[in-house]
């Protein structure tokens, strides 16, 4: 069965059990002579609280899969990890799991830590049954014998839906919404402390997206896992998450409580982006931005918004907003908003 | 994608045959794997029909002067031949009746008397022939398709290791060498430069040819040249392919995914990596078997080895029509039923094998 | 396209190696016309003279100068593989276009025919062949023959890129457009086929050159046109090996070593530039 974690912090509600500070995350290349360095993650700082389930919105470009990956230590060239750090609560010390021993990442890994892909497509492998990724992934955690792991495996499956045979079955036999059901089976099986959800509802049909969304909710529920979840869909993080960070180009540009993020968005990016979701009964004409996300590998100085900013002034130019806590618990970065708070 | 469109939540339950896929798409693909077969089987002999009937000169008395210009043959025995060729070749009579004739003969395999050794049959010869080549060539395509993509996969995975990367500039030199020159470059090294080996024969000429220890240790003796050739070039192609799989599948979600989980290095190496690279990797063999033979056939006559590849060669010297024609349909035939095979094996490496 | 060629030359190192070995080969073969010797001559200069200054590599048991026979062998080897490539080329367009592009059953008639003769083992037809042919055997024959069986394997591949090609977006927009379907094959397609022609090219002529030269060892073509398989033909013939004559053997194969080398290294640098992914690979991280 699974064992009691022991660990040497303290339970304490205050203590953020992932805390993400100045993170740069680089890719760097060179070839046929070119060398380019992409600033996928430059200098993000936020933290995620226990039983919290947190999401980070923004659009393809703006580095939020690269984020993911840094904090899940998928970091291989020519992505780098090129300043701050990564810390667990249950993983103290090393400033990321790109820097833990081989051990201690393999304590972490799916038992503490674990992870919902992008596409429940292809995260499974497409020659052998289903039984053998939670054998591969969960029984070296959980141990016991067998026939009590399976059972384990059986009883948590009920508990989505998901009937016993699907484990004799193979992945391309299963439906869309039933794979990501068993990839959400997968990733919880461990109760690990934190998942991260990487864009777990794309390509998936509406009704699909709704019971996943109510799993999500429900482990937070059943599991008191913390949960960090990213998607460009706002409708997405409305529905589930308690917080809610908005990324543009690498940075985060805004960060509050999700009610608070949809009722006052304090940013202009951020208000771009509320006023041009649908609304029922609301027929105003949506105006899009100028412009288009900034190159990365060649990003403007100062505020990476300022070129799509109508606020933007000379300072943005010149100088990276720091992000500041402008109303209780709602942090933003940008100088016209700060300095009207300011004044 | 077989989704059998029931709602999400209640419960279903996959019908899955033994080997993953629903039977009936297992039997579709047989089905469909068999038509190819006999498609290929039909196509090639046609094409040997179509040329031995494209020459302008009568190829029945050419074959006849060339075989008795030795002078002493009977008058019985060349009336025989010539009878048995022009069935053979398919002369006498309207085009359709000549074309039926042939295929009688092939169907029947009944090649006519060899005019090489006659009157054996050419049927007896080939069979004669054909243990030594398909074991010289089971052997060796196995071990070098084996080491080859076990090495390759290795090196796909392990990208940086010295090691690795040294095998793949070996194998990158060795891949494009053609069969003959390799064969070649072995016969004078081991045959004059150090002779440990022997380069000629199946096996030494005084044992007979029956079970005994000795008769099978001079066979295998007498395999390692030829089996060498073939294998160091396989091997080269064999990793360099399996290495490019294997650095694609790499790349792929599971993978990833599978790694992200803290599975083991090893165990994803060959549970998730290897696996997935297999069966495009037996394709491959599949689409090379033909090349395979090729290589077979020069080897044999390097090394003087009595497979069909001698057999062959040694008819075209002698002007042996029959025996050409019937080393060429089975060898058509043979490769095909390698292709089959591995076809027939190939779900049990990919369950997703589908009714298209 | 030439841009490619250009970069690969420049930052490929596996490329600018494959043309290294194919420029000297093709300097070799330029040398032919100035070969003081015609080819088909023999006993023009005393045999079996081991390489001297006077006969850079040696002469062999015909009374040939080894050097100047290669040049010619080596020229039309080249001008087989060549002529062998053109051909197959077409066909292998013609049918992987067509079949990538319209699919449904013409695809799967086309790509079951194909199957056949990717399958068929090559070297006993082309035996039969030559059985039946004898004398009149040339090489524009046995080239044309040869075309005729060798596009199956690259058909496929241009089919595969022809595939994703079609469900593409700008075949899409082309389509809605108006373009008629061979302005799109030949506007918009070709562009992205291109590479991989290349590279199927280059594998082409190592496969039949490497047919040839084993046809030609054997003696099952027309023997009295030097080729490289020609030359260790007749070497076979006058028992180079036994008497010691290793030059009339050794340089042959040298030269048609670097042939395949060469023109395997710069299909493999070409595939190599095509597949993004192994582009990526070779990204080590930064200097």
């Amino acid at each position: 069965m699974l064992a009691e974690t022991t660990q040497d912090y303290l339970p304490d509600e205050a203590q953020p059990i992932l805390s993400v500070r100045d993170l740069r995350a680089h890719f760097r290349t060179d070839r046929f002579g070119v060398k380019r360095d992409v600033k996928a993650v430059d200098g993000i700082s936020f933290a995620v609280r226990r039983g919290e389930i947190y999401g980070l919105a923004g659009e393809s470009s703006s580095g939020k899969t690269t984020l993911i990956k840094t904090i899940a230590g998928a970091v291989r060239p020519p992505l780098e990890v090129v300043g701050g750090r990564v810390d667990f609560a249950f993983l103290p010390g090393y400033g990321g799991l790109h820097r833990a021993p081989a051990a201690e990442v393999a304590r972490i890994r799916w038992r503490h830590l674990s992870y919902i892909m992008q596409g429940s497509m292809n995260v499974l492998n497409p020659v052998r049954r289903l039984r053998s990724a939670f054998v591969d992934f969960a029984y070296p955690h959980i141990g016991g014998s067998r026939k009590q792991f399976e059972r384990e495996v059986v009883a948590h499956l009920a508990r989505l839906k998901l009937d016993p045979s699907v484990l004799a079955a193979y992945p391309h036999e299963l439906s869309g919404g039933m794979r990501q059901r068993a990839t959400i089976a997968l990733a919880t099986i461990c109760r690990p402390e934190v998942i991260l959800a990487d864009e777990p509802t794309t390509a998936l049909d509406v009704v699909v997206q709704k019971e996943v969304l109510g799993m999500i909710s429900g482990i937070r529920r059943e599991i008191g896992s913390s949960v960090l979840l990213v998607t460009h869909d706002l409708g997405v993080h409305a529905h589930v998450t308690d917080r809610l960070g908005i990324m543009y180009a690498g940075r985060l540009i805004e960060e509050a409580a999700t009610a608070e993020i949809f009722r006052n968005p304090l940013h202009p990016y951020t208000r771009h982006l509320i006023s041009s979701l649908p609304r029922i009964g609301d027929d105003v004409p949506r105006e899009g931005l100028e412009g288009a996300p900034p190159n990365l590998a060649d990003p403007p100085p100062g505020c990476r918004f300022h070129p799509r900013c109508p606020l933007a002034m000379e300072v943005c130019r010149r100088q990276v907003p720091a992000t500041l806590e402008t109303a209780p618990a709602h942090r933003v970065a940008c100088f016209a908003v700060n300095r009207s708070e300011e004044a | 994608m077989a989704s059998l469109g029931q709602p999400v939540a209640s419960v279903r339950t996959p019908r899955s045959g033994i080997l993953g896929t629903p039977m009936s798409g297992y039997f579709a693909y047989i089905g469909r794997r068999l038509a190819q077969f006999v498609l290929v089987v039909f196509i090639g002999i046609n094409l040997a029909y179509v040329i031995t009937h494209a020459t302008p000169i009568d190829p029945v008395e050419q074959s006849i002067s060339a075989v008795t210009s030795f002078g002493n043959t009977a008058p019985d025995a060349i009336e025989q031949m010539r009878t048995s060729l022009r069935e053979l070749y398919g002369l006498g009579g309207s085009p359709v009746e000549q074309y039926l004739a042939f295929w009688k003969r092939i169907l029947r395999a009944d090649f006519g008397p060899s005019m090489s050794a006659f009157p054996t049959p050419v049927a007896t010869l080939i069979g004669r022939a054909l243990p030594w080549t398909a074991g010289l060539l089971a052997v060796s395509t196995i071990v070098a398709w084996g080491l080859g993509s076990l090495l390759g996969g290795l090196a796909g995975y392990y990208q940086k290791s010295r090691g690795l990367k040294l095998m793949g500039v070996i194998a990158m030199g060795l891949h494009p060498i053609p069969y003959y020159i390799l064969a070649l470059v072995l016969l004078i090294v081991f045959g004059f430069l150090w002779p440990v080996l022997p380069i000629t024969g199946g096996s030494a000429m005084n044992l007979p040819q029956t079970l005994t220890f000795d008769f099978v240790a001079s066979v295998l003796q007498h395999a390692i040249l030829p089996a060498l050739s073939l294998i160091l070039i396989g091997v080269g192609s064999w990793f360099l392919g399996m290495r490019a799989l294997v650095s694609n599948v790499v790349t792929e979600d599971y993978v990833v995914y599978a790694e992200l989980a803290g599975v083991r290095p090893w165990r994803v190496l060959s549970l998730y990596v290897m696996r997935n690279a297999l069966p495009p990797q037996l394709t491959g063999l599949a689409i090379s078997l033909g090349g395979i033979f090729n290589g077979a056939v020069i080897t044999e006559k390097v090394f003087g080895y009595p497979g069909v590849g001698s057999l062959l060669v040694d008819a075209v010297y002698a002007g042996d029509y029959g025996l050409v024609l019937g080393v060429t349909t089975v060898s058509i035939l043979g490769v095909s039923c390698g292709v089959l095979v591995i076809d027939l094996l190939y779900p049990l490496l990919d369950p997703r094998v589908r009714v298209s | 396209m030439a841009g490619i060629l250009r970069d690969l030359l420049r930052y490929h190192a596996e490329f600018r190696i494959g043309a290294a070995l194919i420029a000297v080969v093709l300097l070799l073969s330029v040398l032919a016309s100035f070969s003081p010797y015609p080819p088909q001559d023999v006993y023009v200069v005393p045999p079996d003279v081991p390489p001297s200054l006077t006969y850079w590599f040696g002469t062999t048991s015909r009374g040939q100068d080894v050097f100047w026979q290669l040049t010619f062998a080596i020229r039309n080897t080249l001008l087989f593989g060549c002529t062998v490539a053109l051909i197959s080329r077409i066909l292998a367009l013609v049918i992987g276009l067509i079949s990538g592009y319209k699919g449904g059953w013409i695809d799967r008639a086309l790509m079951s025919v194909n199957d056949t003769f990717i399958v068929i083992p090559l070297l006993p037809i082309l035996v039969l062949f030559y059985f039946v042919m004898r004398d009149r055997m040339s090489w524009l024959l046995l080239a044309l023959i040869m075309a005729c069986l060798g596009w199956a394997y690259d058909a496929r591949l241009i089919r595969s890129v022809a595939m994703s090609l079609k469900s593409r977006e700008f075949t899409q927009s082309s389509l809605f457009s108006g373009m008629s379907t061979r302005e799109i094959l030949v506007q918009e397609h070709l562009p992205y086929v291109m590479p991989i022609v290349f590279s199927t090219t280059m594998n082409n002529m190592v496969w039949s050159i490497g047919l040839e030269v084993t046809l030609a060892v054997l003696g099952f073509t027309d023997i009295n046109t030097p080729t490289i398989g020609g030359m260790i033909y007749w070497a076979n013939q006058h028992t180079a090996m036994v008497a010691g004559v290793w030059w009339w053997i050794a340089f042959p194969t040298i030269a048609v070593i670097m042939t395949f080398i060469g023109l395997f290294l710069l299909a493999v640098s070409m595939n190599d530039y095509i597949d993004p992914r192994s582009r990526l690979r070779s990204f080590g991280g930064a200097s």
